[in-house]
Formats: structure tokens, C-alpha cells, sequence
């Protein structure tokens, strides 16, 4: 059934396009010969990094579970998937287009195995709350790490790490903002529709979506598998952005880096997590590039005081009034000096007819629900003083 | 958030255009002076290995400026920090690259270094790595090393225990999970005699307690240590009173610091030996001198053998370009990466050698592999003689 | 006659882990957060240990000062860092603590430098009964622990503050209407758990002279660990933890075919305990109520 065209909320669409754009524009002055390998090694980073956090964001920020674990995904991709390409290349060298088969086999076998991890480890997940989990993810994350790097030399590389063959730098990046499009065609299809809804109503509260009779193992083995599918996707593209695949680059700090944008970028938001994927890598290569010599110790200086100063920012029960104030919507606003014309409002505070929803009955009902973690001090903070 | 979402993706579309901005290939054309990059871990666990490096270089390079450079050219030298990190070489060496560099020291250690062999061999970038030692770093022609390759290490190490240790039980403490050490360990297996048997223990990662480990290796009587002096002054300080003292600790080139890090190095009982190409306890010759100036300037904190290698690989370089410029070769300050690489590789390939603080009469090989002689430095003999 | 000294010398290490997975477990009962800075707290201390052994050259006026620098600095993490996230979403204050923790580590370089510090704080010699040769840090590290947490489970059960302690962790909105300041009790915890970070900093010198500025990152990792095999929240949890991930620790470590993958079985351990008991061995199972 073909939506009429007026009626396309393009606002879902607009990362596409943005991906799209990105991917075309770079892609065209790549393939002409007009970008620094600086860029081009930014622009990978950044792909892979966005794939990463989006593909976290399912299940920290859809499905409500802490994974401390992606970056041990990663690494099963990476492994397996630049043992594959290893392997074929050579294999396929005299064939045409070999060097594209074998990029196409090992995302796909880097990928699913990735996902049989993932349901691995989506099974305790079932059984596990909030931080028990995210321990055993990391606890996963860590015995992976631990046993490609005691893997034989003529395995998986061992300390040495893994040499796996790298994809033409030009074209490399190209592939990988292809494969963020797909997994964000993935991932967001996924979320709008009533599975997505169903995985928010687990997320929000699971007795309650137990009692309306969503099954609740599926979807969380579900989203824990397609969010490792693609953590594997992303360990092949880096397996191919890097000469080698060293075990020690995927211990929990990585881990730790995704989940810092998918928080930053704010929870449940996947146009968020692409900015705040995009800005933090950004961020790090520039500090890394530009931070030389002496300067070197300033980096995670920097870094940390930035992180520090926008969670708080952001977060801050107590800078509410003041986030409402100087937010950037108001701050376009003021230049844009639009008239308000109660016919152009948008979104949900246009729809009187959905006005219900924004009485946020799943936080009404979880507050005594969850004894331990529901606390709500805005009240307490206050009578202290 | 549809208008936050398109205002920073167009911040993001106009930060990478102006990167993208600069121009590309002809990098070196507006250099005043020669630029000589490296990657190095400044920060995180191994960040003492590239200060060193970091300090000593800068320590060459301006005594050569001082001096009056190449033909009144100065020399200028780009320290990036890598963190002991593969995955953040390339960035590092596209930034020197585009930055101007003109040949290169490579990078610290061996595991980023991987990556930085094969990025650098294709623009054909000259390096001469001071301490990076794995086999494989030299792999093109672009690449040579200061510091001996591992498995020469360990195979010169295995040689010198099968002459003495026939028949016996000897003990090996060694980090699995990294490339020096696990690569100098296979080789010094591999090449041990078949006679003797081996007592291994390993330690991965950060860890600083190896009590567990010195108790299984309390009966040998002779320990092989393919480690660097950090974890080696841990488990000395630990095992003092466990293992005999009348024990011999043997370790390759990264022992070399490991007095430095006691106040008083004869709280160990054990003999403390290494094959090494410099002795940062040293009293005289030209590494006395390396020593006196680097303490002078930055203490003797930082002082091992990474900066001593790093010193004489730009002394090196400078020596080499010198060399080529007086054979009648053309070295402008603007010349590319890739020309002054063609005329570096034929020097350090052919005939020409150097003398330094890590060795005299320092060749190489056409595989890029350092051939000067490995001394056995005796740090310090067993005391247990004083102690009756 | 090995196998003793191993178990003694697991006992050692996980009384070592113990003691900061008490500083873990109490914040986390308390604040329902994880203070992934904790482990730096251990490395701060560390720090100051090194600097007073430098000048004064007495080891436990070197602990003390160490203990009241990491009370004062956890205070003023949580009055900085912590507190104006108080209702935030927990895992605002998860990015945080690990902001705090890279900016710990990263001044501590700049101060020190990148060289690792030798720090030998005193030498105990060994202690030798039969064919047994235990070194004397390990039953002094084992001995101190043993009186550290009898104190603290004292503390906490006899006590006014303790007991207020216990009535926060229970359910914050009741304590306050009882009377008890919650805010004040948070930061008692916070310097509670610094306080045995710096005992714990203590204890790692003792058994192992280097001090780097990631002394604290994987022991830190690894108490976490314990605490949440014990049952994170529960103090007795974090102890048995502890020590079971100390003796699992040392074990693995003398059988050369595991050994290199120590880490890996400390971690198994955790999954498989938590299979069987998702709240860890002593943690409560809190039935969810609708």
C-alpha cells in the first residue's frame, strides 16, 4: 500500500538521506582522487563507529539491557571475518572481481557468527538484570579477547595478531557507509514497527508487556542477535581498514567507548547515536592527530573533561530550567524568527488525538515497581534542603 | 531534534571538506625544514617507551640543528602519540605524512609497528626503527632497524644457555600476549637444546603480581626472561627471597633500564645478566655520554635503551643523508617522502655504517635487519657471596 | 606443601580484591551506581604512598596520608561529579565515572610522568614453618583485611550511621521520610569506599613495588567482578567474592596450560555463577512485584 506522498513523515527519512549524501559526495571525490588518506581513514572510523553504536543503541537504548560487551562482538567479526578474507584472497586472486567475493563472504561469515555469539550470550540475558548482565557481557567481551590472543600463530595470529588483506583505501569507506545505510534501514524498520514497539514495552516494563502477551525471549534473543550481527559487520570493515587485527585493541575500554556514544547521543534516539558516533570519533583522531609531542598527555585530559561537562550538561536534574532556556532548538529558533502558527506545529504536540501518550504510563507504573532502581530524589534532594 | 540532527550533520559535512581540503600528494612543498616523524605510545601502559624516544630524538635532532643542520637546514621532528595501538597508526602516520614528513623513525613498538610497515610501504617512506623488533617489521625495502630482531634474540639467547645448561631444568618467565616477548620466547624454544627442560610462566596484560609464577620457577636455577624491565624489576623485587640466590635472571635488550628502577639494585641477590646493544648503567664510551646528557635534561626516570636507539637512529639518518649529499646526490628541503627514501634505502642497504651509542661499526642487512655486536652485560653478579 | 602456598597466596590477592569490592558494592547498595573510578582511587592512593614514603620515609604515616587523600578525593568526586546527576538516568552517571576515571589517570601522568615508579615500602622477609615459606606482606595483608571488614560489618550493624546506611540501601524514599539525611549518608559511603581503596593501594605496593597510573584499571575490573559474584550490595558477598576470585586467580596461574588464560577463567566463573544464582552467591533475590 503506497503511502500518498504528503503524507511520509520525512523526518524518519532524513538519515538516509544524510548517509546517502555523505556516502555520494566523498565517495565521488575519492574515487576522483581528491581526498588525503587523513580523511579517508577519518571517514572509516567514523562508518564503523556509527554501525557500532547504532547497532548498540537496539539494546541499550531499545531494549533497555547494559551491554559491556560489543567490542568482543567486534572481535569475532574481525577475526573470523579477516581469517576468511585472508584465506580466499589468495585463493581467488586469478578470478575476476575476487577481492569482492571475498570481502562479500567474510562480512557475511564474520557477521553470522557474530550472531550465533550473539545468541550466546543473549541467553543469560533472559535470566540476568541491568548490571549482572552488562558484567557478563563484559565478562564475555574479555574471555574472546582472551582466547584469539592465545590462539597459535598460524591460526589466528596470536600476539602477533591476525595479517589480514586490506580493501582498496578508496573504495573501502564507500562499502562501509553502504553498510551503515543497511543496518540503519535495519535497524529503524525494525524499531517502528510492532516488533520495535514491542521491544520499547519489554524495555519499559517487562511484566507488564509479559501480561499482554509479547514473548518476551524472542524479542530479547532477537535484538541481542541483530545487534551482534551487525557489532560482527563492523569487526570485518575493520578487519579490512587495518593491515592487522590485534586481540588487545577489543578489551572493555572499546566496549565502553560505544556505549559513551550511545548514551551521549541519548538513549533510544539512533539519529543520536549516528551524530554523537560521527562527533566522538572525530574528536578522538583530531585529539590523537593534532595533540603531538608534549601535548600527547593532554589528550584523555581533554577528552574526559568534555565527556564529563556534556553528561552533566545534559543530565543534570538540577540545570533543567537552564537546558530549557539556552537549548539549541531555541537558539535556531531566535534566528529564524517564525511566527507561531498553531497550523504548523508538528510531531506529537500537534496530534490532540495522540495527547494521551505523553502521559508516560509506563514510568507511572514502574515507579513501584522496581523498588531498587526507580528511586526518584527530585523530591528527596529538595526537602534536604 | 530534526533540526539539531541537520545542524550537526552539517557541521560534520563541513569539518571533514576542510580537512579535505588539503591538498593532495606534494606535501613536502612547503617545508623549511626536514621533518622526521614517529609513532609512539606517549600515553597509557607503555607510554615510558615513547617518551623516551620522544625525548632522545628531540635531544639529536637539536644538538644536529645546533650544529648547523644538513647544509644549513634544520631538522624538525613530529612525535604522535599511538598508545601501543595498532588500530591508531594509520591516522598518526596519514597526519606526519600530510604534515610534511620526509622519512621516518617508524614507531616504538612492534605490534603498531605491523601496521606502519605496510602503510609506509606504500608511499615508500624510509624508517629506521629504533626499538620496534619484531621479524617482520623489515619485511620491504623500505624498512630498516636500531634494535635487534626478535628471533636473532632469541636464538643468540637459546645459543648461550645450550652451551652451559645441558641436561638441566631451566626456567622461562615471558608475557603471552606480547609480540616481543612471545616472538624472542618461540625462537629461544624452538632453538633450545633438546636435553634441557623448560619450566615456562607467563603473565599477560598489566599484571603486577606474579607471586604465583615465582613459586612454580623457585627451584630453576636459571630463569630466561624475554621481557622488558618494568614487569622484570616486579618480579625480581618479589622473588628475592624465593628463588636461590645463587640464580642467574637472563634477559635480551628490554632489561636494560632495570637498575634504574631500584634505589639500590644489590637488594637482589640473584645474578642479573642481558644480551643487549646498550647498558644504560654504562661509565664510559660514547653511551656514557648519552647518559650524562639525557640525565641532564630529562632524569633518569625515562632513560633506557628505546632512547638511546632512538638518538642513534637520527644521528643515523642525518649520517646517511650527509653520506649521500657528499656522493653527489641532491637532498633540497622540499624533497619528497618517496626521493629521499630511494636515496636512504640505497645507502643503508650498501655500503655505509655507522657508530654510536647502541654499537660501533653498525651495518645492515639487504632485509633491513641491524647487524652490530650483542654484548652480554653482566648488570650485576650474585651477592650472595657478601651476604655470609 | 605448593598447594598451600598457592591457597595463602590466593587468600592474599583476593583479600586484596575483597577489600575493593567493598568500596564498589557499598557505593553501589547506596548510590545504585557503578563507580568505575573506584579503581583509580587505588592508584591515587598509590600516588600518595610514593610521595610520602619520598619525603618522610615511614610507611604507615604513608597510609594514612594516602587514606585521607582518597577520603577527601572521594568526597569531592561525588560532590563534583556524582551529585548534580542525583535522578539523572543511571547510565549518565556510568559515562561519568568513567570521565572521572580517565581524568584521574591522565593527571596522574601529568603530575608523575609516564615512568613507572619503583616503590618498595618496606621489606618483610619470609616467614618459614616447615617446608612452608610464606612471605610476611601476605599475612600481613591477609591479617589487616580480616580486622577491615570485621570492623565494617560491625560498623555497619551497631552503628547509627551504619544502620542508616542499611535503611538507604533498603529504599532511599523511606529512609528520608524517617529522618535520616541521604545525602550525608551517600557521601559517608563515598569516603567509606576511597578510604579502603587506599588500604587497598596499600596492600598492592606491598606485594608488588611498581606504581603506574593504571595500577588501579583491571584490579578495579576485577573487584567489581568479585562484588557482583558475591552479590553486588552485599558486603559478606563482597568479601566470599573476593576471595574466590583471588584463589581462582592464583590457582589457574600455576597450571602452565591455563595459565595464560587466567583472566578468561576468572570471568567464566562469574557466568557460571551467575547461571545458577543470578544475584550473585549472598546477593538478595528481589522478586519484582507488579
Amino acid at each position: 500500500m503506497a503511502k500518498a506522498f504528503s503524507e511520509i513523515k520525512w523526518k524518519y527519512y532524513l538519515n538516509y538521506v544524510a548517509v546517502a549524501i555523505v556516502t555520494v559526495v566523498f565517495g565521488g571525490l575519492s574515487i576522483a582522487g581528491a581526498l588525503p588518506s587523513s580523511t579517508i581513514y577519518l571517514l572509516e572510523k567514523i562508518a564503523i563507529s556509527i554501525t557500532l553504536a547504532v547497532s548498540l543503541s537496539m539494546v541499550v537504548g531499545f531494549l533497555g539491557e547494559l551491554s559491556l560487551g560489543h567490542a568482543g562482538f567486534m572481535c569475532v567479526g574481525a577475526y573470523l571475518g579477516g581469517k576468511v578474507s585472508a584465506v580466499l584472497e589468495p585463493m581467488l586472486a586469478r578470478t575476476p572481481a575476487g577481492k569482492e567475493i571475498a570481502l562479500i563472504v567474510s562480512l557475511i561469515v564474520g557477521g553470522l557468527v557474530a550472531a550465533v555469539f550473539g545468541i550466546i550470550i543473549g541467553l543469560p540475558a533472559l535470566r540476568l538484570k541491568g548490571d549482572y548482565l552488562a558484567i557478563v557481557t563484559l565478562a564475555f567481551g574479555e574471555i574472546v579477547r582472551s582466547i584469539f590472543m592465545n590462539t597459535s600463530a598460524d591460526s589466528f595470529g596470536g600476539a602477533l595478531g591476525l595479517e589480514t588483506p586490506r580493501f582498496d583505501k578508496k573504495y573501502l569507506f564507500i562499502i562501509a557507509f553502504v553498510l551503515v545505510f543497511v543496518c540503519l534501514a535495519v535497524t529503524q524498520n525494525l524499531i517502528r514497527s510492532k516488533h520495535g514497539r514491542a521491544i520499547t514495552a519489554i524495555r519499559d516494563n517487562e511484566i507488564a508487556a509479559k501480561a499482554t502477551g509479547i514473548n518476551v525471549t524472542k524479542y530479547k534473543l532477537a535484538v541481542f542477535t541483530i545487534s551482534s550481527l551487525f557489532a560482527g559487520i563492523a569487526g570485518v570493515l575493520y578487519s579490512y581498514s587495518n593491515y592487522t587485527v590485534q586481540s588487545s585493541k577489543f578489551s572493555y575500554n572499546y566496549s565502553i567507548e560505544i556505549l559513551v556514544m550511545v548514551v551521549l547521543g541519548g538513549m533510544g534516539s539512533i539519529n543520536g547515536s549516528i551524530i554523537a558516533a560521527a562527533l566522538i570519533t572525530f574528536l578522538d583522531i583530531k585529539l590523537q592527530t593534532v595533540l603531538t609531542g608534549d601535548l600527547a598527555v593532554l589528550q584523555d585530559l581533554v577528552y574526559a573533561a568534555v565527556l564529563i561537562v556534556i553528561v552533566i550538561y545534559n543530565n543534570a536534574p538540577g540545570l533543567k530550567t537552564f537546558r530549557e532556556k539556552y537549548n539549541l532548538k531555541n537558539f535556531i529558533a531566535k534566528f529564524k524568527k517564525t511566527k507561531h502558527d498553531p497550523a504548523r506545529v508538528h510531531d506529537d504536540e500537534a496530534k490532540w488525538d495522540r495527547v494521551p501518550t505523553k502521559i508516560k504510563m509506563d514510568e507511572l507504573l514502574s515507579m513501584d515497581i522496581q523498588p531498587s532502581s526507580a528511586y526518584t530524589p527530585d523530591k528527596a534532594s529538595k526537602e534536604d534542603k | 531534534m530534526k533540526s539539531i540532527f541537520k545542524k550537526s550533520f552539517a557541521f560534520i559535512l563541513a569539518a571533514v571538506m576542510v580537512l579535505s581540503l588539503a591538498a593532495c600528494g606534494g606535501y613536502t612543498a612547503d617545508n623549511t625544514e626536514f621533518v622526521i616523524g614517529v609513532s609512539g605510545p606517549l600515553t597509557g601502559p607503555a607510554a615510558v617507551y615513547g617518551t623516551a624516544v620522544k625525548n632522545s630524538a628531540q635531544m639529536a635532532v637539536d644538538e644536529i640543528n645546533a650544529a648547523g643542520g644538513l647544509g644549513g637546514v634544520n631538522f624538525k621532528l613530529v612525535v604522535t602519540d599511538d598508545v601501543h595501538d595498532a588500530t591508531k597508526v594509520a591516522a598518526n602516520y596519514a597526519s606526519m605524512l600530510e604534515g610534511g614528513m620526509q622519512v621516518s623513525l617508524g614507531t616504538v613498538t612492534t605490534a603498531p609497528g605491523l601496521e606502519y610497515t605496510k602503510l609506509s610501504k606504500e608511499d615508500n617512506v624510509f624508517f629506521l626503527t629504533p626499538s620496534a623488533s619484531g621479524d617482520k617489521i623489515p619485511e620491504f625495502d623500505n624498512g630498516f632497524q636500531m634494535c635487534f630482531a626478535d628471533s636473532n634474540q632469541g636464538a643468540a639467547a637459546a645459543e648461550q644457555v645450550n652451551k652451559t645448561y645441558k641436561n638441566q631444568t631451566i626456567g622461562v618467565f615471558y608475557k603471552s600476549d606480547d609480540p616481543y616477548s612471545k616472538g624472542i620466547f618461540d625462537k629461544f624454544k624452538e632453538t633450545l637444546d633438546s636435553s634441557i627442560t623448560l619450566v615456562e610462566t607467563v603473565f599477560t596484560g598489566e599484571a603486577s603480581d606474579f607471586s604465583t609464577q615465582i613459586n612454580t620457577l623457585k627451584d630453576c636455577k636459571f630463569i630466561f626472561m624475554p621481557i622488558y624491565y618494568q614487569p622484570a624489576s616486579i618480579f625480581m623485587t618479589q622473588a628475592k627471597n624465593i628463588i636461590a640466590p645463587d640464580a642467574v635472571y637472563y634477559g635480551c635488550d628490554g632489561f636494560d633500564g632495570l637498575a634504574g628502577q631500584f634505589e639500590d639494585f644489590s637488594v637482589i641477590p640473584q645474578e642479573v645478566s642481558m644480551l643487549s646493544h646498550f647498558d644504560s648503567s654504562a661509565t664510559e664510551g660514547d653511551a656514557a655520554t648519552f647518559i650524562q646528557k639525557y640525565t641532564e635534561k630529562f632524569g633518569a626516570d625515562t632513560l633506557n635503551q628505546f632512547g638511546a636507539s632512538a638518538y642513534d637512529c637520527v644521528y643515523a639518518i642525518y649520517n646517511a643523508m650527509k653520506a649521500a649529499v657528499d656522493a653527489g646526490e641532491k637532498i633540497d628541503v622540499t624533497i619528497s617522502a618517496s626521493d629521499l627514501s630511494d636515496i636512504l634505502k640505497a645507502q643503508f642497504a650498501g655500503d655505509f655504517t655507522y657508530s654510536g651509542v647502541t654499537g660501533t661499526n653498525i651495518k645492515w642487512q639487504d632485509n633491513g635487519y641491524v647487524e652490530k655486536g650483542a654484548v652480554k652485560y653482566v648488570l650485576k653478579t650474585a651477592n650472595a657471596a657478601d651476604e655470609k | 606443601m605448593e598447594f598451600i602456598e598457592t591457597l595463602l597466596n590466593g587468600l592474599s590477592i583476593g583479600s586484596t580484591y575483597a577489600i575493593i569490592a567493598l568500596g564498589y558494592t557499598m557505593v553501589y547498595g547506596i548510590a545504585k551506581m557503578l563507580n568505575f573510578a573506584h579503581g583509580d582511587v587505588i592508584m591515587v592512593g598509590g600516588y600518595m604512598i610514593f610521595l610520602s614514603l619520598t619525603s618522610v620515609g615511614n610507611p604507615i604515616l604513608g597510609l594514612l596520608a594516602a587514606v585521607l587523600f582518597c577520603v577527601l578525593l572521594g568526597i569531592s568526586i561525588e560532590k563534583v561529579a556524582y551529585k548534580p546527576l542525583r535522578g539523572a538516568s543511571p547510565l549518565a552517571v556510568l559515562i561519568t565515572a568513567i570521565g572521572v576515571s580517565y581524568l584521574l589517570q591522565s593527571t596522574a601522568q601529568i603530575i608523575f610522568g609516564s615512568a613507572p615508579k619503583m616503590v618498595v615500602v618496606a621489606d618483610f622477609g619470609n616467614l618459614t614453618v616447615g617446608e612452608l615459606t610464606i612471605p610476611y606482606y601476605m599475612l600481613i595483608t591477609l591479617g589487616c583485611s580480616v580486622v577491615i571488614m570485621l570492623a565494617l560489618s560491625l560498623f555497619v550493624k551497631y552503628t547509627r550511621t551504619g544502620r542508616a546506611m542499611i535503611a538507604v540501601s533498603e529504599d532511599k524514599g523511606a529512609a528520608q521520610l524517617m529522618g535520616i539525611n541521604v545525602n550525608a549518608i551517600i557521601t559517608i559511603t563515598f569516603a567509606i569506599g576511597s578510604g579502603l581503596a587506599a588500604f587497598a593501594g596499600f596492600f598492592m605496593l606491598m606485594k608488588s613495588p611498581s606504581l603506574s597510573n593504571t595500577l588501579g584499571a583491571m584490579p578495579g575490573i576485577k573487584a567489581f567482578t568479585a562484588a557482583v559474584i558475591g552479590g553486588i550490595g552485599s558486603i559478606p558477598g563482597a568479601m566470599v567474592g573476593g576471595i574466590l576470585m583471588g584463589v581462582v586467580e592464583a590457582i589457574s596461574l600455576t597450571i602452565p596450560a591455563i595459565a595464560p588464560y587466567t583472566d578468561a577463567i576468572e570471568f567464566l566463573v562469574l557466568i557460571v555463577i551467575l547461571l545458577f544464582r543470578p544475584s550473585g552467591i549472598l546477593g538478595k533475590v528481589r522478586r519484582e512485584k507488579v
